[in-house]
């Protein structure tokens, strides 16, 4: 315990120094910047910054992308409330009773309680994270190849079967970014695969590249080819205060939120849409009288309130599997993940020993920055809502520019640009049949290690692939693994045979 | 025009994407012919991998385009928006295929805003702007510019990240 307090206070002394703060601040404006405006999230904003992965330090830009990371959550649900339009899905359950307050006339109230129970959760879950990531770390040391294997492919499934709607197009997803990793060279043997004599792909495709065209191309593609038509409209502002009603009906609910969101970060099992509706439909079960009746009339503060807490709880705690394991379970914690790559750094339980400077005072940056976003979400919000009124024509436009940045920016090859475009078309092809996109990412940049994994677990048992039923812990991850394949399938069937029809 | 038709992904499109993922894992199936096996201790070596996601994406194509056939993918969201609009796209996508072509050439600043004020002009169409002069071309130019030049310099001089000039100045 006194180990986990000194470390953290050389944290802070490391993430306090001046060009850190500075490296956080820049961050958390850039991610509330990129989560207020449409069309562009953290995952895209870190993958077009990657570049800098080159020069500058790597505390520094691990600080910098976490502040964009969580920087985008405070922002993405100002959007929510002000426009009628769904922005990402981490901020649709809040956009659900926040658009109707904010027409109520209630704009104020709901950004001043998601911004401070997203304040909240962060800061509880990042204490969280303080506390319970150096013990995970210290129990994943005990696993071996045949456990991490399970792990990762407990995270496919869940990313790629779980999440979204038909499970073949979540596998297509998934088995399309394995694909993509397995171009370069194979880790353990130095074999070359699918690079077609062309010496730029023994490196592999480039992880920007496949982000940024799934993401911002595709989306500035899919803006010229669908939406030109569609009309926004804003909700009006008002002062930004919570009466001492909105108060006492607030805290209860950011508690609830984030005691649902932490446990959702925890587990290999992706996403913000599941935590934040469970939030979602717990405040309006526990809604009594005048305020259960707001829900979807006037817009009820507990509806967002709950769900923006859920929300950032999940995003702040799914570091602790980023960090502990290498697992990431979303766009943006597989791209922070190449981060580290890029610096020769493998998140895992070594991760806490070998880089113990880093971790420390990213996690400090964390504290730091919940406060930073505080501050420039509350009385500097009237700011950001400005952005709201760029046009979209050069709002998209510009977001082009920034994609060459971070394209061309990486390997300096006019040839990645042409491939910008052939994967931006592609993306906007998977966009239009529901395709999800996390799959192709995580599948991209867990595949390689997955796959190193599981060659090393069949060494383990000589070539036998007994040896992941054989250990217990294997074994049991093995089990839900199979579980979370079969198990909605039979409740569903369950649901939808002759003789339950009544129930 | 129908409002909310959506063309672009009637079963008939959606049969040409489960075709393009049944031929992708035949390519990669062919591509895993030619990866030695190298088994040693593991039993599995570096053509494993690619025979697995070669026979996954065979089995994911096939039933995606037995669900085409059968009424259509299953679980989908209503298409949103209208109808595509092709012009703007094509407008779009010239934009970022000259930048690709011209970047090395005519350097980052100038392609760039190229880029920019194409795709900004096919935005534009989309939303049905149609009656605009000279002024819009000078006013996306101007912006363009103002875009591409300050970030050139931010990242070129502060983060020492190579984008290509027109001159070796490092300024232009």
């Amino acid at each position: 315990m006194m180990d986990i307090w000194t470390q953290l206070l050389q944290g802070f002394a490391t993430a306090g120094t001046p060009v850190n703060l500075l490296w956080a601040f820049v961050g958390c404006a850039l991610g509330t910047a990129v989560g207020v405006l449409p069309g562009i999230g953290p995952a895209t904003a870190v993958a077009m910054l990657l570049p800098i992965t080159a020069k500058v330090e790597a505390t520094a830009s691990m600080i910098f992308f976490a502040g964009i990371y969580y920087g985008a959550m405070y922002g993405g649900s100002t959007t929510s409330i002000l426009l009628n339009t769904p922005g990402e899905t981490a901020s649709m359950v809040t956009a659900m009773e926040g658009n109707k307050m904010a027409k109520s006339g209630r704009a104020g109230a709901a950004l001043a309680t998601s911004a401070i129970g997203s304040f909240v959760a962060g800061t509880i879950a990042t204490v969280l994270v303080t506390l319970f990531a150096p013990v995970v770390a210290e129990f994943a040391v005990k696993l071996g190849p045949p456990e991490y294997f399970m792990l990762m492919l407990l995270a496919f499934t869940t990313v790629s079967a779980v999440l979204g709607q038909s499970t073949v197009r979540g596998l297509t997803a998934l088995f399309l970014g394995l694909a993509a990793g397995l171009v370069g060279m194979d880790q353990i043997t130095g074999q070359a695969r699918y690079t077609g004599g062309v010496p730029e792909l023994l490196d592999g495709i480039e992880i920007v590249l496949v982000a940024v065209g799934l993401f911002a191309v595709a989306e500035a593609l899919h803006a010229v080819l669908f939406e030109g038509k569609v009309k926004e409209s804003e909700n009006r502002m008002s002062r930004v205060t919570m009466t001492r009603s909105d108060w006492r009906r607030s805290i209860p609910a950011w508690l609830r939120g984030t005691a649902i969101g932490v446990p959702f970060g925890c587990i290999p099992a992706g996403g913000t849409e599941i935590p934040t509706f469970l939030s979602y439909a717990a405040e309006k079960k526990l809604a009594k009288g005048s305020h259960q009746s707001e829900f979807g009339n006037q817009g009820a503060i507990e509806g967002v309130a709950g769900p923006e807490a859920a929300n950032n709880a999940t995003v702040t705690a799914a570091l602790i599997p980023l960090l502990t394991l290498g697992i990431p379970t979303s766009n943006t914690t597989a791209i922070l993940l190449g981060a580290f790559q890029n610096y020769g750094i493998q998140p895992g339980p070594q991760l806490f020993t070998s880089s113990s400077t880093l971790v420390w005072a990213l996690i400090a940056s964390l504290y730091i920055g919940n406060v930073m976003l505080l501050v420039l979400n509350l009385p500097l919000i009237g700011l950001w809502v400005k952005l709201l009124k760029v046009p979209k024509p050069q709002l998209y436009a510009g977001i082009l520019i920034f994609a060459t940045v971070g394209a061309y920016g990486m390997r300096q090859s006019a040839f990645d640009l042409f491939l910008l475009y052939a994967i931006g078309v592609l993306g906007l092809v998977m966009r239009r049949f529901n395709f999800p996109t996390a799959p192709v990412l995580v599948g991209m940049i867990l595949g390689p290690l997955a796959e190193a994994q599981l060659r090393n677990a069949m060494s383990i048992g000589e070539g036998s692939a007994m040896v992941f039923l054989q250990r217990p812990m294997s074994l049991t991850l093995l089990i839900i693994v199979v579980a979370i394949l079969v198990v909605p399938r039979l409740l569903a069937k369950r649901a939808s045979s002759p003789g339950n029809s009544l129930a | 025009m129908r409002p909310h038709a959506p063309p672009f992904a009637s079963n008939h499109l959606q049969t040409f994407v489960g075709i393009g993922v049944l031929l992708l894992a035949l390519g990669l199936g062919v591509g895993a012919l030619s990866i030695p096996s190298n088994a040693g201790y593991a039993g599995v070596g570096p053509n494993f991998l690619p025979w697995v996601v070669s026979v996954a994406l065979l089995l994911c194509g096939l039933t995606m385009l037995y669900h085409a056939r059968q009424g259509g993918f299953r679980h989908m969201e209503e298409a949103t928006g209208d109808q595509p609009y092709w012009p703007g796209f094509v407008w779009m996508s010239a934009g970022l295929l000259a930048n690709a072509a011209l970047i090395t050439t005519i350097g980052f600043i100038f392609s760039c805003t190229l880029s920019f004020v194409m795709a900004a002009r096919g935005l534009r169409m989309a939303e049905g702007q149609m009656a605009t002069g000279w002024s819009s071309w000078a006013k996306d130019l101007l912006i363009g510019l103002l875009i591409a030049a300050p970030v050139y310099w931010m990242f070129t001089q502060f983060l020492a990240i190579n984008l290509p000039g027109l001159t070796q100045s490092g300024w232009l």
